[in-house]
Parts: C-alpha cells; sequence; structure tokens
C-alpha cells in the first residue's frame, strides 16, 4: 500500500528555508574562510614547520660549540638576518666584519682550546695543565671583546632606523633565549650528561657501558666548571636592548658587559674541555680519531658563520 | 507540528545565517586560527624581518606577527603591502649548521643582511 504524505504547506516552507539556510550558511563560510585564508595561506617558498625545525637544530648545535664573543657575538649573529636595506648594507656588512675582527682573539684562543682538545684526545693523553691554560685564554680574550668592539656597535646604532634597533634587540634576546636552550641541560647539576652525549652516542656508535662511564666521569667532572650566572648574561642584555633601543647608544657606558662575555665565553670553554675530559678515556682508537676529527671541524667552523 | 515550534525553527535558521555572516565579518576567520602560534625564538634569530608600519614583521604560522610593548601581537587580516612583499617570494633564513651537528663546510642559508 503506498501512503501518499501529505506536508502542510508551511512545513513545506520550512524545508525549503532549512536548505536555503544550509546553503547560506556553508557558502558565507566558504567566502569567510576561503577569503581569509587566500590571504593568509603562504606561498609555495614560504617556510614550513619542518624548515623551522631543521634551521632550529642547526642554530642549536652552533650555540652549543661557540662561545667565544659572549653577548658581542650574539650581536655580530643578529645582523645575518636583519632584513636591511641595499643601501644599508655595505655599511652594515662593514660593521659586522669589524665586530667579528674585535673578536678574533677570543676565536682564536677558543680555535687553540679545540685543538689541544683534539690532539689530546688524538693521543690519548690530555695535558690538563695544557688545557687549563687554554681555557684562561678563552676567557681572557672574551674579557676585552666589548671594549674592543664598543666604537662598532656605537657605529651600528647610527647606521640602524629604529625599527632595525628594535629588531636587533630582538634578535639578540632570541639567539640569547636559544643559547640557554641549547646548553640547559648542561647548565643543570641534576643533569649533567646533556644532550651532547646523546648526540655523541649516535654518532660514535657508543655501548652502554662506554655511556655508563662517560656520565659518571662528567658527574665529577663538572663539579669543576664553574657555575655559570644566567643572570648576570640576562642583566647585561637587558642593558644593552635598552640602551640600543634609545635614540642615544654609547657601548662604553655598558660596564656590565666586559664580565658577561668573559663568563660567557670561559663556561663554554671549562664545559667543552670537561667534556671531553670526561669521554676521551673511554672510546677505542677508532672513536678517538673520529671525535678529535669532529673537535677540529668545530675549531675551523668557529667563526661565528659569517664567512 | 505546531506553530510555535515552526517559529522556533525559523528563529533557528535566523540565528545560523546570522552566525555564517558574522564569521564572514570577522576579519581572518577567527575560528581557525590559533593564537598561541607566534614565532619562536629560533626563528627571530634565523630569518630576515619585514619592516612595515615602523615595526619588524615575522610571516609564522599563516600570520603576520610583530613585537609591542614587550608583547607578540599579529594582524587579523593582511595588510596589502605585506601581502606584496609576502609575495616576493620566502622569508630569508639562515642556517649555522646542519642539524646533525657536524659544522657545514661554508654556511648557507640568506644574504647577511639581506632584504627581501
Amino acid at each position: 500500500m503506498v501512503v501518499a504524505r501529505m506536508e502542510h504547506p508551511k512545513v513545506l516552507n520550512l524545508s525549503k528555508m532549512r536548505t536555503i539556510a544550509t546553503v547560506l550558511f556553508g557558502a558565507l563560510a566558504a567566502v569567510s574562510c576561503g577569503g581569509a585564508s587566500a590571504n593568509a595561506r603562504p606561498p609555495a617558498t614560504a617556510a614550513s614547520a619542518s624548515d623551522v625545525d631543521e634551521v632550529a637544530a642547526g642554530l642549536t648545535e652552533h650555540h652549543r660549540h661557540h662561545h667565544h664573543g659572549g653577548v658581542t657575538l650574539l650581536v655580530a649573529l643578529s645582523l645575518d638576518t636583519l632584513g636591511i636595506s641595499p643601501e644599508q648594507r655595505p655599511a652594515v656588512e662593514k660593521i659586522r666584519r669589524d665586530l667579528h675582527a674585535r673578536m678574533e682573539p677570543a676565536r682564536a684562543a677558543q680555535q687553540r682550546l679545540a685543538a689541544v682538545l683534539a690532539d689530546g684526545v688524538a693521543a690519548a693523553n690530555l695535558d690538563a695543565t695544557t688545557v687549563d691554560a687554554a681555557i684562561a685564554q678563552v676567557s681572557a680574550a672574551a674579557a676585552i671583546v666589548h671594549d674592543a668592539a664598543t666604537d662598532a656597535l656605537n657605529e651600528l646604532h647610527t647606521v640602524l632606523t629604529p625599527p632595525e634597533r628594535a629588531a636587533l634587540v630582538d634578535k639578540v634576546e632570541a639567539h640569547w633565549s636559544v643559547w640557554q636552550k641549547a646548553n640547559a641541560e648542561e647548565t643543570d647539576p641534576a643533569n649533567p650528561e646533556g644532550s651532547r652525549l646523546a648526540m655523541l652516542t649516535t654518532d660514535l656508535g657508543l655501548t652502554q657501558d662506554q655511556v655508563d662511564k662517560i656520565r659518571a666521569g662528567l658527574g665529577e667532572g663538572m663539579k669543576a666548571v664553574p657555575r655559570l650566572d644566567l643572570q648576570e648574561i640576562a642583566t647585561h642584555i637587558q642593558a644593552f636592548g635598552n640602551a640600543f633601543r634609545s635614540e642615544k647608544f654609547d657601548a662604553k657606558a655598558l660596564t656590565g658587559a666586559n664580565g658577561a662575555n668573559a663568563h660567557l665565553a670561559g663556561w663554554g670553554a671549562a664545559h667543552l674541555a670537561h667534556f671531553v675530559e670526561a669521554v676521551s678515556p673511554v672510546l677505542t682508537p677508532d672513536q678517538r680519531a673520529e671525535f678529535a676529527q669532529r673537535l677540529r671541524e668545530h675549531s675551523v667552523h668557529s667563526n661565528g658563520g659569517n664567512e | 507540528m505546531s506553530l510555535d515550534h515552526q517559529t522556533g525553527m525559523l528563529r533557528g535558521f535566523a540565528c545560523a545565517v546570522g552566525l555564517s555572516a558574522m564569521l564572514a565579518a570577522t576579519p581572518g576567520c577567527v575560528p581557525f586560527i590559533g593564537y598561541d602560534d607566534y614565532p619562536p625564538d629560533a626563528y627571530i634569530a634565523t630569518t630576515a624581518p619585514v619592516y612595515f608600519e615602523g615595526r619588524p614583521m615575522y610571516w609564522y604560522g599563516n600570520r603576520w606577527s610583530y613585537r609591542e610593548g614587550g608583547r607578540w601581537n599579529h594582524y587579523d587580516r593582511e595588510p596589502a603591502g605585506l601581502y606584496q612583499r609576502r609575495m616576493q617570494g620566502a622569508p630569508v633564513r639562515h642556517t649555522y649548521e646542519p642539524p646533525r651537528g657536524r659544522p657545514a663546510a661554508g654556511h648557507s642559508g640568506g644574504r647577511p643582511g639581506g632584504r627581501r
């Protein structure tokens, strides 16, 4: 039996209205979101999440190995991506080279330390006196970086526009934040092995027994590394930022700069040395050769990425 | 179906249409955008900004972000000037080291100080 379904005229109207409302909702939402996404979607060449991760990992690794100029190095690195105009480029490039030239004694000291460590690892004979002297040279060289770089920093302030100065300060703060994350485990006494050991474990194919021995050695060795006063560095960076954003800037007035640079570079040097001293004795000859090669590569490359 | 019920349904449909209209009028289709997606430090440190209206801007997470008074802010709707800049090419990035830790023979990435 066929039952004819009778609908009241008003119900029919409602049915039509439901259809209309649904279509309208969909159409409006599509127009709204489609229009927004057409503007919001990046072009094919824009940075993707994976790009960000890879570049971030590279920067983290960089900050794990290079400390020689202290905060001045962070300023110099910030010039790499300041986005200045073509007209400004020659002047800023000259300042960037000048900054790196002023940091050269500290970079060379860091390179000497790496060479001492690499030679010691390769020969299975790390001389503590020589290593300590190399660490002291890094710290001493970093302590005079700021004084040597004040003219370049003042010139940089003059060359940049206020928005560019603000961008530079943002970048210095961002580099400092990344530096802290990169070295967080190693500044934390509760976790002395840090991610550097994890990376080495993979790269050199360390056995679990080797890892355990290194970890034990690190626990003892790191006690000799002076603690880094992060607040001292943060205070200096804040002082630099406040001053650099201002209309008038005099780098000579930043009295905490030399101490901050020396402590940052000195901590980095001491930490690297004690890490190597803990790792070296448990390596096989092949692993020592590979480890020494890696140290040499980083020392040659320790120009801050700006050549 | 009672007339009251039908009237209620009509009101419901009207609300749905109204909500759609609000979505259309809302800049950037807000419900589909996360608000905590500001550029991370590693992105700021490795990416050249675009200068617009006296501020450095970073294109990240499908929107332009900028610092204002120590806080990150963003445009809900992309200004035409920034849209044009974005269409000119990808942000200049600087790669310091490959992620596996072995130093690069030479550094790749953006032109130092290059403008997009």
